[in-house]
């Protein structure tokens, strides 16, 4: 598909990722404006229905990005977000949902250029991977 | 420490109440909860009972599973009563509860748990045209099943959640009934699993085990068989159930005709949370919502939302599914909802390494520094 334009939710968490993304803007950083960011204050409230929901609503891929481990704000959030994600990864392909579509990753406050250069990488991926069945076939 | 009820002559049926019956009379227990049936209908519903004679009606190893009374013994113990209570749980009812307990939910300090070697059961449909030539006041139900089961009974299939269940064997349970594999007529092996058992069985001075403390001798044998066959019952109908439903659009169709009652919801055991989130304000949308998603593709299906909620489901408590199959009992629609569920279920527990029902801590209260690192990155 010559004109896909993905659209990619990303769950940042304030304390990292969020700010690692506002870095990239203030840098000059370009990254692809697929990625729409949601901040959130922590990847560990990202409930498991936040990510089936985007992607019920057409999303081609979710991202869930938050801080390294042993930096989490609230101590372990992100290990709980990484459990979910797991879950996750077992639930939705069994519906036809590549579990490549979601992503977890850790991009700390100070890596702007990281956080760039992910998304960039990523949004190529999904572009290869063409849309999300459940853009095409709306859930009921 | 296992002991015999013996028969004295009467059916399995009636020694069984006879045992429930002096629970009460010796003040063993304050009270007991057992499968009651209900006058002028073929319902048996978990009742609570104080008065001894209240036994009689008792209907402890039928083919009826009405409701999952895990939820029913949260109930009666969420908090203290000042009352000891007996409850008579199938396995699944035992596990279910055992989950709730771990969320504090309810609590064995005051209960004596008392599990069975599981008859089995039927789906609603085929108990209600099973009723309608039998009775459950005899042993006609428990000598078809035990102590051999076989696929059927009577030429009516188990429900497809029993049918399919690797565990109809009581664990976390004080007192135990070993149906499998014992030869009743020799009396009911009564195995004591706690120090609470024990004093139960003491306090009620039963005759010593048939075999000096020994399970009953093909039980292992039984049990393993089951196991296996029920085994292969259950991997074939979650390959069926997988394909069936391995793309959205398939999924569309096999939820195609559910109404959003959450039935399902409210007889899951294990469907913890005091308010879920589909009955709040979350969901009561503005009208333009509906006007504006129906504009994206030109219409949207109402009642809404629905395999949103039926994915939230798997998401929050497939971990802790313990293959009742209540949920295919209570709908309306007659969705084959257990089948996906347990399923889903025996994926994302494997994931876990978890099993409902035993002792370790539920997979969302507790994480490690360095698992399921697979899960994290962009290559």
């Amino acid at each position: 598909m010559e004109d896909f334009e993905p659209a990619i939710v990303a769950f940042v968490c304030n304390w990292c990722t969020y700010t690692a993304a506002d870095l990239a803007g203030t840098s000059r950083l370009s990254y692809p404006d697929n990625i729409r960011l949601i901040r959130v204050m922590c990847t560990g409230m990202v409930d498991s229905q936040y990510v089936i929901k985007a992607f019920l609503e057409g999303a081609d891929a979710v991202v869930v990005s938050g801080c390294h481990p042993g930096d989490c704000h609230y101590i372990n959030g992100n290990y709980k977000a990484r459990r979910r994600i797991k879950l996750l990864k077992e639930i939705l392909p069994r519906f036809g949902i590549d579990k490549d579509r979601l992503k977890l990753t850790w991009i700390g406050a100070s890596d702007g250029i990281e956080f760039a250069k992910l998304m960039t990488r990523f949004n190529d991926q999904v572009m290869e991977m063409g849309p999300c069945q459940t853009r095409l076939d709306r859930a009921i | 420490m296992i002991s015999t009820i013996d028969r004295n002559d009467k059916d399995i049926t009636q020694s069984l109440k006879v045992f429930f019956a002096k629970l009460l009379e010796k003040g063993v227990v304050d009270a007991l909860l057992l499968p009651i049936g209900l006058p002028n209908s073929t319902a048996v519903m978990p009742s609570l009972i104080t008065r001894p004679d209240q036994v009689d009606q008792a209907v402890p190893l039928g083919p009826s599973f009405f409701i999952n009374a895990a939820r029913m013994v949260s109930r009666l113990s969420w908090k203290e009563s000042g009352r000891k209570t007996a409850v008579l749980l199938r396995p699944c009812e035992i596990r279910a509860f055992i989950e709730l307990t771990k969320l504090k939910q309810g609590s064995r300090d005051e209960l004596v748990i008392i599990g069975m070697d599981c008859p089995m059961a039927l789906s609603r449909t085929n108990y209600d045209s099973y009723m309608e030539n039998h009775s459950q006041a005899d042993d006609h139900w428990i000598n078809t099943v035990f102590p051999v089961p076989g696929k059927d009974a009577d030429g009516y299939e188990f429900s497809p959640a029993c049918a399919s269940c690797q565990n109809p064997f009581p664990v976390n349970a004080d007192l135990s009934f070993l149906f499998f594999g014992a030869d009743l007529d020799q009396g009911i092996p009564v195995r004591a699993d706690t120090p609470k058992g024990e004093e139960m069985l003491e306090a009620l001075s039963l005759s010593p085990g048939i075999e000096s403390d020994q399970e009953p001798a093909n039980r292992a044998q039984v049990m393993k068989d089951i196991q296996e066959d029920h085994g292969a019952v259950f991997k074939a109908m979650s390959k069926d159930i997988s394909q069936q439903t391995d793309t959205i659009e398939k999924l569309n169709s096999f939820f195609s005709s559910c109404i959003n009652c959450y039935n399902c919801r409210n007889v899951c055991p294990v469907c913890y949370c005091r308010e879920c989130v589909f009955s709040t304000d979350v969901f009561s949308h503005e009208p333009i919502q509906y006007h504006q998603w129906a504009g994206k593709n030109g219409q949207i299906k109402m009642p809404s939302d629905t395999l949103f909620y039926h994915l939230t489901r798997m998401a929050h408590i497939s971990h802790a599914c313990v293959g009742c199959g209540q949920c295919s009992n209570a709908c309306p629609s007659n969705i084959p909802l257990s089948q996906l569920f347990t399923s889903v279920a025996a994926q994302t527990q494997a994931a876990f390494d978890y099993v409902p029902g035993l002792d370790d801590p539920p997979p969302f209260s507790v994480f490690h520094e360095d698992e399921f690192q697979e899960t994290v990155g962009i290559e």
